[in-house]
């Protein structure tokens, strides 16, 4: 009998712990799987994609999200890609929306699932800057939707103008606000840029 | 001569006899031992001001961003046997640059420039190594950029690289501009760098991986 509550008690203490696992738990449902080559590519359409990946979450570094509407890891530590939880964050959300392809010198065109995970090539500075043969940089005054407003450290997409100076964001803002829709004053600012994708075929 | 500059030589000098080829640089020459470690490579690297590098430097920088840097920021230079790199701190020392030398891919920006990554500090260390896939070497390998952050004490910065040990001088406080064309996975977006740190006198002090991601 004692020896049953030793192994009853060493059992319960290894299922509870929380260490090495914790950092290693949405990822794990995520998957590998190609990208799916789109002959079109509309505004509307990634305007869609990236309404889809609202309330999903933001992982430092991330890619990958479901669609239940839940950031199943808030609030992990920031800064630390270690963490391996739920949703993109700003760069990795832009190049999904904007089926961008992990290989600088290709337009991409590809649709990656919500749960691949796959966060590409750009930061948010080589966003700023228009790296990458499918991006450019473009005049803020100009910028409609689906560009972007890119600083050297966060971008985010223009879902609707507005007449009021700002715009509607889609952003994977930080691991306490998440993905979402944001006012923001991102064209009257002078730390971000405009930038662009090419290719939209409406 | 100042004794950074004398432990210098004598590493160097230490390093004559211990055989091995000496690496070429990618500008020209050939890299120096590392005193404490056989094989190895030194990577070339002094502090200069931004205003004394003209062009060299401003070709990297945004228009957004060339007010931010003053004119007398120190700017450490690095050229190592696959990659080259600008390292400077913005006006408030609370962000950093890096450029990144080698052949952009896309075929936008001319040598000798072919990343530049900007990273936040926080409490005086980065936030992330601010990982950069994006060059190539002159053979066409992927070549991947990351900010090492020495330990205390540390002087210089050991990346295990094919065969040798790369090693680089932390210079001016600012975080290490390292390189490497071994464990670079493009496609996911990162990079493993094996890194050994040395003191002043070339005493092992750590050994570390850093598994680096492209973030933020």
């Amino acid at each position: 009998m004692r020896r049953f509550v030793a192994m009853l008690v060493l059992g319960l203490a290894l299922s509870a712990s929380t260490g090495a696992q914790a950092y290693h738990r949405f990822w794990a449902g995520c998957n590998t799987e190609a990208p799916t080559f789109m002959t079109t590519m509309t505004r509307d359409a990634a305007q869609d994609y990236a309404n889809a990946a609202r309330y999903e979450g933001y992982q430092w570094g991330g890619g990958c999200w479901n669609y239940d509407d839940v950031d199943s890891y808030p609030n992990d530590p920031p800064s630390e890609v270690g963490t391996h939880g739920e949703g993109g964050d700003c760069s990795g959300l832009t190049f999904k929306t904007w089926r961008e392809s992990t290989d600088t010198t290709r337009d991409g065109r590809y649709y990656w699932r919500a749960l691949r995970n796959v966060h590409g090539p750009y930061d948010a500075a080589a966003f700023r800057a228009g790296s990458g043969a499918p991006n450019h940089t473009v005049a803020k005054s100009t910028a409609g939707v689906m560009d972007a407003f890119a600083s050297n450290t966060h971008i985010g997409m223009v879902f609707t103008r507005s007449l009021y100076g700002g715009d509607q964001i889609v952003e994977a803002k930080c691991e306490a606000c998440g993905t979402n829709i944001f006012y923001r004053t991102y064209r009257s600012d002078s730390a971000y840029g405009g930038v662009g994708r090419w290719g939209w075929t409406g | 001569m100042k004794p950074a500059v004398l432990l210098l030589v004598v590493l160097v000098a230490a390093a004559c006899g211990s055989g091995g080829r000496a690496r070429p640089l990618l500008r020209g020459g050939s890299a120096q031992a590392f005193g404490a470690v056989r094989g190895s490579a030194l990577t070339a690297a002094r502090v200069l001001r931004r205003a004394s590098l003209g062009t060299r430097l401003e070709s990297c920088l945004l228009r957004g961003d060339r007010t931010s840097v003053p004119a007398d920021a120190p700017v450490v230079e690095r050229v190592g046997v696959d990659g080259e790199s600008l390292t400077f701190a913005d006006s408030t020392g609370s962000g950093i640059y890096a450029c990144d030398g080698g052949l952009d891919p896309a075929g936008e920006r001319p040598l000798p420039w072919c990343g530049r990554v900007f990273g936040e500090r926080d409490h005086g260390r980065l936030l992330d190594p601010r990982l950069d896939v994006n060059c190539r070497d002159r053979r066409g390998r992927a070549v991947a950029y990351a900010f090492v952050e020495p330990v205390a004490d540390a002087r210089w910065i050991g990346v295990q690289q094919k065969g040798y040990l790369e090693v680089y001088e932390a210079l001016a406080g600012l975080p290490v501009r390292v390189a490497t064309a071994e464990a670079v996975e493009v496609e996911e977006a990162r990079a493993t760098f094996e890194i050994t740190e040395y003191d002043a006198a070339g005493h092992e002090l750590v050994q570390r991986e850093i598994q680096a991601r492209v973030a933020g």
